[in-house]
């Protein structure tokens, strides 16, 4: 008989936050909207503060970000983490959390993410996305960037291209998905998108104005492209036995797998896949369980085509088909297969760094404790969690239960 | 009396790193494109390193490739970094060599303005732009029709 995995259901997630407000915050610092994600998170779970032993942080917040957020919280934890790996980062941290709750080397976790993605380009400091200075030393600037792709867009749109010339996919198939993910931030009220209250242009699309929207790198249109946003957001993960002493049921890390398949575009070797057929791999055979076995999936979706293809990685649609997932009801609200059900990406909140609303979401959902209209809160057992990061670069994959 | 004067190059500009990729840069300033490979597992790669990342022996040779490839995807780009701004819509491209690297490049020879216009799988030839005194940077132009029928995801695997 298989052993099972022995970080199999070494920690749960028992509890999340995000900064008091999400979306153009012009006023606030990074901290500053890490350590209001925190705050939140710790008093959601209902732990409290002295017994947090490891932070894992990264975001818009200098070169140590794990460093900066221990010292503004006035925390001294004995187990810290800053990897960068791009959007993905905070699905990385759930699992290197993992290892390190199941392997008794701290009780509490606290993963973090705080970006003035939208203010802090205008304020001068650095956000991602938007202008940067030429760094003629790193090689993705020096045999890449020189040739003008500003964004990730400008890469991204080269694997769509791609994928569409290979599956003949088209750019309608990829707005469909657009349209599903609106119409879920039409239920969530803290979605920047949500209505026309919330955003000019929020409220229910369809699939002309997604194709009609400003281009900005064919085959990529402006409604086929993230939000850019400021967003501070956390979970607090804890050990089995505290996780059942807690308010929330506990959403079980089953399984968690990490992968890359390149850095710089240049050396990605297939444009039409990406290495969450690795990580999902990985997180699927930790868990003991497959694609099959999830009734719902957070997917990290920068743009329109990030979603499509992971789809096809996870294993939750055929090679080819991975726009198939929005194609009919299961991905929509009421459906079968709820997809991004905060509203994405693409019409929830996106300051750059994604993967923490993934995991902020999914905690939400498993835990019965997502807010809003009628129909947001679904009733899953089971998600499978996946963030994308840098050009199509790094994935890391997640499968969480509730009991 | 002096040459007359160059249009002024106002892209972002390379600052060649010439411990690493020295010849890369020097045979792109003589209208040659070099590229490293690998004296162990005989397979080149690009961008220039100090270790093979096939087989990560550190024992490397130059050598003039044939300036040859195929277009393996393009996108139109509607915003550009510094200079290319200015130069919108232009389109991008990552290049299958014929030495088996990819490189990235502005594509030359083709309609930025009508995507449908250009074709993957199409053929290209590499050619240099002087960006700074003795720094020229390399740019692939599209030399010819592509593959009838579409079929370069077949014969490049993916």
């Amino acid at each position: 008989m298989l052993m099972p995995h022995p970080l199999r259901r070494g920690a749960a997630i028992v509890g999340s936050g995000e900064s008091d407000e999400i979306g153009f915050i012009e006023g606030k610092s990074s901290l500053e909207l890490h350590a209001e994600a925190v705050s939140n998170a710790v008093e959601d779970a209902g732990v409290r503060w002295e017994e947090i032993d490891g932070i894992f942080a990264t975001g818009g917040s200098g070169r140590f970000p794990a460093a900066a957020l221990a010292e503004y919280l006035g925390i001294r934890p004995r187990y810290m983490d800053s990897t960068q790996m791009g959007g993905s980062s905070f699905l990385f941290f759930v699992h290197h959390a993992l290892a390190a709750i199941a392997g008794g080397e701290i009780e509490v976790a606290v993963i973090s993410h705080g970006e003035c993605g939208f203010s802090g380009p205008r304020r001068g400091g650095r956000g991602t996305g938007g202008a940067h200075q030429f760094d003629p030393w790193d090689p993705g600037e020096l045999y890449e960037r020189l040739y003008g792709a500003w964004g990730a867009p400008a890469f991204y749109a080269h694997a769509m291209n791609r994928y569409m010339h290979r599956f003949g996919a088209t750019r309608e198939d990829f707005a469909r998905i657009a349209v599903v993910t609106r119409e879920w931030a039409t239920l969530n009220p803290r979605a920047v998108m949500h209505s026309k209250q919330t955003h000019p242009y929020g409220g229910p699309i369809d699939v002309e104005t997604v194709l009609g929207s400003r281009m900005i790198a064919w085959p990529l249109s402006l409604l086929d492209c993230c939000l850019v946003t400021d967003h501070g957001a956390a979970v607090v993960l804890t050990t089995p036995e505290r996780a059942r002493s807690l308010r929330h049921r506990p959403v079980w890390i089953e399984g968690a797998g990490e992968a890359l398949s390149h850095m710089n575009m240049s050396q990605m070797e297939d444009f039409t896949a990406t290495s969450a057929r690795d990580s999902a791999a990985r997180a699927y055979s930790m868990a003991g369980m497959g694609p099959g076995e999830m009734e719902m999936a957070m997917i990290y979706d920068s743009f329109t085509y990030t979603a499509a293809v992971t789809a096809e990685m996870l294993g939750l649609t055929p090679r080819g088909e991975g726009a198939s997932l929005w194609a009919g009801d299961d991905a929509r609200p009421g459906g079968r297969f709820p997809v991004n059900t905060n509203g994405g990406g693409l019409s929830f909140s996106h300051s750059g760094m994604y993967g923490m609303m993934l995991l902020v979401e999914a905690q939400r959902q498993l835990a019965r404790s997502a807010v809003g209209l009628p129909g947001r809160q679904v009733e899953a057992r089971s998600a499978v969690v996946n963030g994308t990061g840098g050009s199509l670069s790094t994935t890391a994959t997640l499968v969480l239960t509730a009991d | 009396m002096s040459p007359p004067e160059e249009p002024a190059y106002t892209r972002p500009i390379p600052d060649p790193d010439t411990i690493t990729a020295g010849p890369f840069w020097q045979g792109a300033s003589e209208g040659r494109l070099m590229l490293p490979r690998c004296l162990q597992c005989s397979r080149a790669h690009f961008y220039p390193r100090t270790i093979c990342p096939h087989c990560h022996s550190r024992e490397l040779e130059w050598f003039e490739a044939s300036g040859e490839g195929t277009v393996h995807t393009f996108a139109v780009q509607q915003r550009g970094l510094g200079g290319w701004n200015d130069e919108t819509p232009f389109a991008t491209a990552f290049i299958d060599l014929r030495e088996g690297v990819r490189m990235m490049t502005v594509l030359r020879g083709v309609d930025a303005s009508d995507p449908a216009s250009i074709e993957i799988g199409a053929p290209v030839r590499v050619e240099f732009e002087r960006a700074a005194e003795g720094v020229f940077v390399a740019f692939w132009r599209v030399v010819g029709p592509g593959p009838a029928g579409g079929g370069q995801g077949e014969a490049t695997g993916c």
